[in-house]
């Protein structure tokens, strides 16, 4: 059986319902015990004063025992079902209400009934009644006797009982009002949150630009709206760049696909010496190594794209891995007589994987060399930067880089200059991979470019705490 | 080269037929026997059955997985060094690889220049390249001294040029690709574009110091698929 409600509706009106009975429940019981209090106290003090006209009614009997005489208000007297008991102090009966029929009140008196007058206890009696006794110790014309006078409890209960029912039978038809009300209010309640279901639901993902209709921003569920609506946003921006990313990277897997087929194809067409075979299998080889590196980046991004990097973090200086990257690109740079600077603290240290960290500087200075003219100066340069931060830029004299194409510059498959850069048998990636390897390490890339001037590349990278 | 003594058998166990035969061609060029299984099955059974020195498994077979081949074979004693070939690219699936019983691993695709090179290592041929003395026809390399001859002539190295030639001449006659190169002599994890940029102008200045005063060439760019030493007009 299924006890949780569906709805949400059904649930708040549940647990408002309950509350509601157990508040109820707790009220008429609090009420009952304060009335039950306040009603004993009346039933022993009428009590207490029938103990002393009883001792009043007293006379002793030639016999030895002792007689009630009857008295005057015994009409008012017959509803309140009263017994008497009388003990000598030998421990004899000297009188027992015949309504007892015999049955005892209680035992022999103890000592204390036997000398003072006693507080009003309750108990039972041998044929179920409950009863209420309070004793004294009088002197029957001179004779000391314990007296017992009990009063039967029933209608103590009996008013107790009739309230508690009075109170009882309202309890139904105050929660069933209580329920409609929570439940209509519930609806009400929430009846802006179906409406805003209804709307996500109709947005797919082919029309990811439609917006969930905001009615108040200030409230909770504006807000919520509000919180959706950036979410499709992030989504729409997603869907856009991995639709644009695929479309790129089959095109870049088209090109060397399209060479592999055109080149073999156009060999077999006519007869060729070995020499000749061998150059064309040697340029189809060449475009598969395009192809498989072209891959392994998609790769290695995707990946990253999914979290799946792991770093082997050490402490790195950013000095020490910045000179090994100069020194392995040095004879690029020679070759175009410009020369790499590397100064900065080489005590600063940051905790990072040293290979993705170094990949990511080689990516950067190599497009330092790249862009920068003959004879130019390129420069690393380290430096301690605000809030914890380790900065090393890499900053170039080249020609820059103009306004609208910078935060491109990053994005896959992106290139500055189209025809340019096929030649160089870059896809693309580089600086991808470069701010993939920062950003694998919690920092960022940035870049400042003026055209015409040169480009500063910039990796924040938080310090470790052998650095702070 | 097997010099005399019998040849070496390997089995290549590999479902994709076309590499099975460039697999088989191009290890019987280099004088190993090779026995092709297309199935796990037809491997178990053949590891079974006959000795080997060396396995090549694919993990990607049909039947059976690669995985569990290597584990049964392994729990069975079989002490025959795997190599195995993987598509997958997930340093999990490595690491599994090598905990059920791989020596080695290549990910696919991979340079038949890297397969073969892993082969000689794995059958320990290359025990005598280990030696601090190498020398290729007259061209001589000491390794404690650093000191590189050619015909007698002293050549002035750098460190980098030194140790590509070195690299080239411990696999003398072999074609080395541009990944083992970035691995073994730069210590790259990957290889960049940057790299191959640098490799070119490093491979061009050891060129002009190594050949060029001689009418042999020693170093030869293989189109496409790296660089070897070897003797050719």
């Amino acid at each position: 059986m299924r006890l949780a409600p569906r709805n949400v509706r059904s649930r708040l009106t549940l647990w408002y319902v309950s509350v509601l009975g157990v508040l109820l429940v707790a009220y008429a019981a609090g009420s009952l015990f304060f009335l039950f209090l306040s009603m004993r106290e009346q039933f022993d003090h009428n009590l207490r004063e029938d103990v002393e006209t009883v001792e009043g009614l007293l006379v002793n009997e030639p016999n030895g025992s002792v007689a009630l005489r009857s008295h005057h208000d015994d009409d008012e007297d017959s509803r309140l079902q009263r017994f008497v008991e009388v003990w000598s102090l030998d421990n004899a009966v000297l009188f027992r209400s015949p309504e007892l029929q015999g049955q005892a009140l209680d035992g022999p008196p103890s000592s204390r009934e036997r000398t003072e007058t006693t507080v009003p206890t309750s108990r039972r009696l041998g044929n179920g009644l409950r009863v209420r006794i309070a004793s004294s110790a009088p002197h029957v014309e001179g004779r000391g006797v314990v007296l017992r006078v009990a009063h039967s409890e029933a209608p103590l209960w009996k008013e107790l009982s009739e309230f508690g029912w009075v109170l009882a039978l309202g309890f139904p038809p105050a929660i069933l009002l209580a329920a409609l009300g929570g439940y209509a209010l519930a609806r009400k309640a929430l009846a802006p949150i179906d409406a805003m279901t209804l709307e996500t639901q109709k947005i797919s993902a082919e029309d990811l630009d439609a917006r969930v209709s905001i009615k108040n921003p200030e409230d909770e569920l504006g807000r919520l709206a509000a919180v959706l609506n950036a979410m499709l946003g992030r989504l729409q921006g997603a869907f856009e760049q991995l639709r644009r990313f695929t479309a790129d990277a089959s095109h870049e897997l088209r090109t060397p696909l399209t060479a592999i087929r055109s080149v073999g194809e156009v060999a077999l067409q006519d007869q060729k010496t070995v020499a000749e075979y061998r150059d064309v299998i040697g340029s189809m080889l060449e475009e598969v190594d395009r192809l498989t590196r072209l891959v392994e980046s998609l790769l290695v991004l995707s990946r990253a794209d999914a979290g799946y990097t792991h770093l082997h973090r050490t402490d790195v200086s950013l000095v020490s891995v910045a000179q090994e990257a100069a020194s392995m690109l040095e004879v690029l740079a020679e070759d175009k007589r410009q020369h790499i600077d590397v100064e900065g603290d080489p005590h600063l240290v940051v905790s990072a994987d040293r290979l993705i960290l170094r990949q990511s500087i080689v990516n950067l200075l190599d497009n330092a060399i790249k862009y920068s003219p003959l004879e130019s100066r390129i420069l690393i340069r380290v430096q301690r930067g605000p809030d914890k931060q380790a900065l090393l830029d890499v900053i170039d004299r080249g020609m820059g880089i103009p306004d609208q194409q910078q935060r491109h510059v990053f994005d896959r498959f992106y290139r500055v200059d189209k025809a340019r850069t096929r030649e160089w048998g870059g896809a693309g990636l580089g600086l991808s991979i470069a701010r993939w390897a920062v950003e694998a390490h919690g920092g960022q890339i940035t870049l400042k470019s003026e055209e015409g001037r040169g480009s500063t590349f910039r990796i924040s990278l938080f310090l470790g705490e052998s650095g702070a | 080269m097997p010099e005399g003594k019998s040849q070496l058998r390997i089995l290549v166990v590999e479902d994709e037929a076309k590499v099975a035969r460039a697999l088989r061609e191009g290890l019987e060029r280099e004088k190993y026997e090779v026995v092709v299984a297309s199935t796990g099955e037809e491997g178990f059974f053949l590891v079974n059955a006959e000795e080997f020195d060396l396995v090549i498994l694919d993990l990607m077979l049909p039947g059976r997985d690669g995985l569990q081949v290597l584990a049964t074979l392994r729990k069975r004693g079989l002490q025959t060094p795997v190599l195995v070939l993987t598509a997958r690219d997930a340093i999990e699936d490595r690491v599994k690889g090598l905990d059920s019983g791989a020596d080695d691993y290549l990910v696919k695709p991979f340079a038949f220049a890297e397969l073969s090179a892993r082969v000689r290592a794995r059958l320990r041929r290359g025990r005598a390249e280990q030696a601090p003395h190498l020398k290729f026809a007259n061209l001589e390399l000491d390794v404690m001294t650093r000191d590189a001859r050619r015909a007698g002539h002293h050549l002035e190295l750098t460190p980098r040029e030194f140790e590509l030639l070195e690299y080239l001449l411990r696999h003398k006659e072999h074609v080395v690709s541009r990944e083992m190169l970035a691995r073994d002599v730069w210590k790259e994890v990957a290889r960049a574009t940057p790299l191959d940029n640098v490799m070119d102008v490093h491979m061009n200045r050891l060129r002009r110091k190594v050949d060029e005063p001689f009418d042999t060439k020693l170093i030869h760019t293989v189109r496409g698929v790296g660089f070897v030493l070897r003797e050719e007009q």
